[in-house]
């Protein structure tokens, strides 16, 4: 495709124009009421903006731009490298980095710090203390200028209490101005505290916002929100600051020596397999729920084996006894909160959907495309239930075929 | 020889029953007594004759064979004893007397005749065992005294017969009098002649005769040491008595929605349990239908023979029976010995919540939530009116002090389905020019499911906070859509001192109907039944308002089989949808099946727990609508206001 | 998966459950705190006998007190307040207490549904008394005393379990995972005994004073932040969020097996 920019500018005027005989509307902005007044739907005027305010078009542009335009390719920008050479203060931030990767989460507390050190005329740095083996790929992004690696064979596996007594190692060679951790349930939140309990200061919980020499937390199990202010050591929320995208960083690699001997009361004996079935229902991440409309329950729960879902069901389908009563889902029975929902022959009452409000991508597969279910979703498939999950079973035994294929040629290459 | 010896015979053996029957007597009666103090209504017991020729036949007469039948071998019965007693035991004779005995026990034949040709093929609902050999006993007994008789009035040689006669009658004398004077008070099928009577004396309902209604559940003392009913001797006395009125007649086992649906509950065998309970002996002896699912004889106390008192839940009767009951009264309203099983089923549902904590299902979550939220769902309290944004009702408290009728909302309002009706119900309220105001979000919940769920403190809590908060305000009637809350307003809050005078929205608008404040178009025609709720028609009487306001609109009801004081539950009664005891099927399925049967396209209701329960039956099936949605369909357009023609006229 | 717990739990534990007061998210009345009320089940679960339930808190108040009741309805004859004057530190007076009774595991919730909130008391604990701390337990598998170790089950994301041996005595902060609370009885509940200590040293927390403490804001849902470098890239990205309707509708059985697998993927739930 063309890079150039190609105008068309009577598309446009046409476009702008709302009288022009051959303007079309994206959508009616002027409805007839259900009294038969004509309404204007101020919601669906404009469109919000980069910095969150909505702005309204009047120039028609917004039209332009889709009707007249082709799109011009994106060019990749180096970003500018972000140094600090000598700087004045560090700030130490311990990630999470499940799996050696930075989670959003890991990010948006690089993106704090970074707003941190930067926020007054000294220059401070950002050392990243990683846990276990780095697999990031995007790590010069992160906001990143040092970086400290503990990658003993001790590190694989939950040790709270030595990563704590190496931190504390940290803080006092180190004497970061601040010292941030994410709190989650991935670590952070267990290290933080530790930290905070050894070193015996004040940690700042659930931070979401610090502006200036305030921050914000929330108290009360998320009630209430305390203006307190800003601490040595802070455990943050997910998105309290944007995470650093602009620049890139030098993730310098910092040799410490940090010998911490601590005694270790806690051994992990690794993760027990969790039976899919197992995970109750508002816990689980994955859900293939079934109802009325399944004929073949039997390739209902192979479906779910072979995909590794946990299983739930419409109020119809355990009132008929398919399923167990606990497997229910909905307003009446659980709710749910899970990554992808996939509704089987659900057609979608009222307190199913209340129940499903939470999830995060909603599949339906239903014989009927005019069903309040198939309106929630986010895909549908429409058809014979049962020939359909045979579709997805015959392309999941294909696909672990290919994705094995796929392991090799990553190996070789 | 044989004429005198006989009747010598005879006297002493009728003397050694009677006295044996009142050892009898005074053992049932220390049985009872063993029961918590109540209230004893002594005038009860002079109106015993009336309350059982008015009131239990009233109910009897449903069926008019058992009725006649009863009334024959029943007053044959009373007749013959009496004239036995006459003759025999204080030796007054005359011919008259002879006479009358002889008529009394061929009435009481005849009787027993029909009794036995009821039991030849009896249905599943009869108690069968010392029940089936009742027919012969009766036989026996009047056929013995009939043909002893008969020497007497001449209309036979005093000798006929001779000793081999003689000794027959005899026999037949001890085994009739036998199951007739002992079996009454020693715990034979004649126990119902004995205590059945003094119950009806002795009622812990006395309001019920007489054309009379209780059906408000009674108030539990919370600062007892036990609270509710975990053995036998916790009941009153005067429950412990109605249980020994039974007859096993299965008439509340044939109304029962539970049992219909497979529920392990049998409001008879339940009753029968009781008995057990108090009096020992052992369930395997029950000779009619178990629970469903239970096999008799597998609780623990199957061997139980009396003596020390034993637990009753899950040693006599398994937990889940008592919470598969809807309450929805079938069996009281069936039953014709007026015995009160919702009362015990809540009884013993009160000592599983309060002392046990062991609410089955989401039972505890429910409780909770009202504990918290005021609400069962637990939403956020001050959500309560958000269903009302676009409506500009008058608030209690915040526009106004005072108004003509306060509107109760209930928990429809945390509803979407049954936001519609309310929805209805406003505009209707506004067509008819009425005067009303919400509480609000000060409104809690009414306190139906939690103490029908057995928590009483949870209930009372609820009741008191109502109440507070109307006595702040001015109104001259409630009016509310909820059956439930409109029985409990009604009935239950008055132990709290909390008097209304409360409207169904059914009675509400049709007296709005008939001095014609609304005026509704009678040009409907729609293929419509009506179920009627329990909470409005059983408990309430209002069988006739919902009617008249559908025919108003011109419709002719398709009535069902099962509908006014027989109607068949929704299953939503009683926090039953909460506790979700597993049955065989679902009782919302079998009344639909009932309103299909009718062939009917719309089946309306009074209630939005029934159009909850009855829109989850899986459709196709006839579409669920309140009365109130059907009301604003029908409104005449021409002189109502103008923002009504408005959305009549755009939809 | 669990082993029968009282073949493998030695008698005799020493087991200490710390509760407080919570506070109903929505309707912000006092009730029976989550976390520790499933705390304190563990612990009715795992020594019934031996079991000190811990209150410290002011006891001024008859809403506390009532919560304190629920928490005797779920079976308990006895429990031990410390009477902790309002906005002063519990860690103190707890740890005293602590020292004093030697449990050999305490717990408790994770965090508190009101004040601070900070979850930071079990940690404090587990430092000064040098315990053990095993935050976000669901199940305690076994506690043998002989060999001084007890196995636990540890709640992780999306209803995962990580086991974890730990020396006693330890603390463990008790998970929303566990199993559910019993419900509270009326009855126990009204006949249930408050014991309590009054406490000596208290340290008044003078921190907490400067604080301004608000109702909680709802805060912005992030939105999808192109940082373009001209006006025209922004203004793409502002219509791009305009754009996006409802979901796609599949008719083709196979077109829709692959469609959902592909988002299966790309949500990494495979
Ligand atoms: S009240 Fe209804 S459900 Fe309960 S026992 Fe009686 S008939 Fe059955
Ligand atoms: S309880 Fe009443 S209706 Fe039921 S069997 Fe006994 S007498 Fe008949």
């Amino acid at each position: 495709m063309s890079d150039i920019f190609r105008r068309d500018p009577r598309a446009e005027w046409i476009a702008r124009n709302r009288l022009h005989p051959q303007h079309v509307p994206q959508e009616p902005l002027v409805l007839r009421g259900p009294t038969g007044l004509l309404r204007k739907n101020p919601h669906k005027i404009g469109f919000i903006g980069p910095n969150g305010i909505k702005r309204i078009d009047r120039s028609g542009a917004s039209n332009a731009n889709q009707l007249g335009r082709k799109a011009a390719k994106q060019v990749e920008v180096e970003l500018p490298l972000h140094q600090v050479d000598s700087p004045d203060f560090n700030i130490l931030v311990a990630v999470d980095a499940v799996g050696g990767r930075l989670s959003s989460h890991d990010r948006d507390t690089l993106g704090l710090a970074h707003t941190l050190a930067n926020k007054g005329d000294e220059k401070g740095a950002v050392i990243a203390v990683f846990f276990d083996d780095i697999t990031e790929e995007n790590l010069e992004t992160a906001g990143i200028d040092s970086l400290i690696h503990f990658d003993d064979k001790g590190y694989k596996s939950y040790n709270p209490e030595q990563r704590c007594a190496d931190l504390c190692e940290l803080v006092t060679t180190l004497r970061p101005k601040h010292i941030l951790l994410p709190d989650s349930i991935n670590g952070g939140a267990d290290l933080g505290r530790r930290l905070a309990a050894k070193m015996n200061v004040r940690p700042a919980c659930n931070v979401w916002k610090v502006t200036g020499d305030q921050l914000i937390c929330r108290g009360g199990a998320g009630k209430t929100d305390i203006t307190r202010p800003l601490s040595k050591l802070l455990l943050v929320m997910e998105e309290c600051s944007e995470p650093v995208s602009d620049t890139r960083h030098q993730n310098m690699p910092l040799s410490v020596d940090v010998n911490a001997q601590c005694q270790l009361k806690i051994q992990d004996l690794g993760n027990i397999s969790v039976d899919p079935n197992e995970i109750n229902l508002a816990e689980a991440g994955f859900i293939l729920s079934g109802g009325n409309g399944i004929t073949d329950w039997p390739k209902f729960h192979l479906a779910a084996k072979t995909l590794g879902a946990t299983e739930g069901a419409s109020r119809v389908a355990v009132d008929d006894g398919f399923m167990p009563r606990e497997r229910q889902v909905g307003a009446t029975g659980t709710w749910v909160t899970a990554k992808v929902y996939i509704a089987v022959g659900i057609s979608g009452a009222i307190q199913h959907m209340q129940g499903i409000g939470q999830c995060h991508k909603v599949v339906a597969i239903n014989s009927d495309d005019s069903c309040d279910m198939v309106k929630r979703a986010d895909l549908s498939a429409i058809g014979d239930s049962s020939e359909i999950l045979d579709e997805l079973l015959n392309l999941m035994q294909g696909d672990t075929g290919l994705s094995e294929q796929g392991n090799t040629e990553v190996k070789y290459a | 020889m044989v004429a005198d010896f006989l009747p010598n015979l005879i006297s002493i053996l009728i003397l050694v029953s009677v006295v044996l029957a009142i050892v009898g007597a005074v053992r049932r009666v220390k049985l009872w007594r063993q029961g918590q103090p109540s209230t004893i209504h002594w005038a009860g017991l002079l109106a015993i004759p009336r309350r059982y020729l008015v009131d239990l036949h009233h109910v009897v007469s449903s069926d008019k064979y058992i009725s006649n039948t009863h009334v024959a071998t029943a007053g044959g019965f009373v007749l013959t004893i009496i004239s036995v007693v006459l003759i025999y035991l204080l030796g007054i004779s005359g011919s008259i007397l002879n006479y009358a005995l002889l008529t009394s026990s061929a009435l009481m034949f005849v009787g027993a005749v029909f009794v036995l040709l009821r039991r030849r093929n009896p249905p599943a609902n009869l108690s069968r065992g010392p029940w089936s050999r009742l027919p012969f006993s009766l036989l026996i007994f009047s056929s013995s005294f009939f043909v002893l008789t008969l020497p007497a009035t001449g209309k036979l040689p005093a000798d006929t017969g001779g000793w081999m006669l003689a000794i027959m009658l005899l026999v037949g004398i001890a085994w009739g009098v036998g199951e007739m004077f002992l079996g009454m008070t020693w715990g034979g099928p004649m126990k119902h002649a004995f205590a059945g009577a003094l119950h009806l004396g002795l009622h812990r309902r006395q309001e019920r005769f007489g054309g009379g209604r209780s059906t408000g559940l009674k108030s539990l003392n919370l600062q007892k040491d036990k609270l509710g009913v975990e053995k036998a001797d916790d009941f009153k006395w005067n429950q412990l008595l109605s249980f020994d009125a039974c007859v096993e007649c299965g008439r509340c086992e044939k109304a029962c929605p539970a049992f219909a649906a497979g529920q392990p509950l049998n409001p008879k065998k339940l009753i029968q349990d009781m008995v057990v309970g108090m009096a020992g002996g052992s369930d395997a002896n029950f000779a009619g239908s178990p629970y469903p699912g239970v096999d008799v004889g597998t609780q623990p106390a199957s061997t139980y023979k009396g003596g020390e008192i034993i637990p009753i839940i899950d040693v006599l009767v398994p937990a889940k029976t008592v919470w598969s009951c809807t309450t929805c009264r079938a069996c009281v309203q069936e039953c014709p010995m007026m015995i009160e099983h919702v009362d015990a089923i809540v009884d013993m549902r009160r000592f599983e919540t309060l002392e046990k904590g062991q609410t089955p299902g989401k039972g505890a979550e429910v409780l909770e939530n009202l504990k918290t939220t005021d609400n069962p769902n637990g939403y956020a309290p001050e959500s309560r009116m958000n269903w009302a944004a676009d409506q500009n009702l008058a608030v209690f408290g915040e526009h106004v002090q005072q108004a003509d009728v306060l509107l109760w909302i209930g928990d429809a309002a945390f509803d979407m389905r049954n936001q519609r009706t309310l929805r209805a119900m406003v505009s209707l309220l506004r067509a008819a020019n009425i005067d009303f105001a919400v509480l609000g979000d000060k409104e809690c919940d009414s306190g139906d499911s939690a103490r029908r769920l057995g928590d009483e403190a949870t209930f009372q809590r609820l009741a008191k906070t109502n109440i507070t908060t109307m006595q702040q305000y001015q109104f001259k009637h409630i009016v509310t859509a909820d059956p439930h809350a409109f029985h409990c307003l009604k009935n239950e809050y008055q132990d709290f001192g909390g008097h209304y005078d409360v409207y169904h929205h059914t009675g509400f608008f049709a007296d709005l109907v008939k001095t014609e404040k609304i005026k509704l178009d009678n040009k409907k025609e729609l293929s419509l039944t009506y179920h009627d709720p329990c909470y409005l028609g059983r408990y309430n009487g209002e069988y006739d308002a919902p009617r008249y306001l559908l025919e108003a609109m011109g419709i002719q009801i398709k009535e069902m089989e099962r509908s006014k004081t027989k109607a068949r539950c929704c299953g939503g009664g009683g926090g039953a949808p909460v506790t979700d005891i597993p049955g065989t099927q679902r009782i919302p399925d079998m009344r639909m099946d009932d309103a299909k049967s009718t062939s009917a396209e719309i089946i309306a209701v009074g209630c939005p727990q029934c159009s909850l329960m009855l829109e989850g039956v899986v459709e196709p099936r006839p579409d669920v609508k309140d009365i109130a949605e059907l009301m604003l369909d029908a409104l005449s357009v021409q002189d109502s206001p103008l923002e009504i023609s408005l959305v009549e006229t755009h939809p | 998966m669990l082993k029968d717990i009282s073949k493998t739990t030695s008698k005799n534990i020493k087991m200490s459950v710390l509760i407080s007061v919570g506070e109903h998210p929505l309707s912000a009345r006092p009730r029976r705190a989550e976390q520790d009320a499933r705390a304190l089940e563990l612990g009715l679960k795992l020594a019934p006998e031996s079991l000190k339930i811990l209150y410290a808190g002011s006891t001024g108040d008859s809403a506390a007190t009532e919560v304190l009741k629920e928490y005797m309805g779920m079976g308990i004859d006895q429990l031990e307040v410390l009477d902790v004057p309002p906005k002063t530190d519990v860690t103190l007076p707890l740890l005293e207490k602590l020292q004093q009774d030697c449990p050999d595991v305490v717990l408790t919730g994770i965090r508190a549904e009101n004040g601070e909130s900070s979850g930071m008391l079990p940690y404090l604990l587990s430092e000064q008394l040098n315990m053990a701390m095993v935050p976000a337990i669901t199940d305690i598998l076994c506690i043998d005393k002989t060999t001084g170790f007890a196995e636990v089950l540890q709640a992780l994301p999306r209803g995962q379990r990580r086991k974890v041996k730990v020396n006693l005595p330890f603390i463990a902060s008790v998970d929303m995972a566990a199993a559910a609370p019993r419900q509270s009885a009326y009855g126990s509940a009204m006949r249930g005994h408050l014991k309590i200590d009054p406490v000596t040293r208290t340290m008044h927390d003078a921190e907490q004073e400067q604080w301004q403490i608000s109702p909680a804001q709802a805060r912005p849902k992030r939105l999808k932040i192109v940082k373009a470098k001209t006006a025209a890239d922004r203004f793409k990205a502002a219509t791009a969020k305009v754009q996006g309707g409802s979901g796609k509708v599949i008719y083709d059985n196979k077109e829709s097996a692959e469609a959902i697998l592909k988002l299966l993927k790309d949500e990494k739930v495979l």
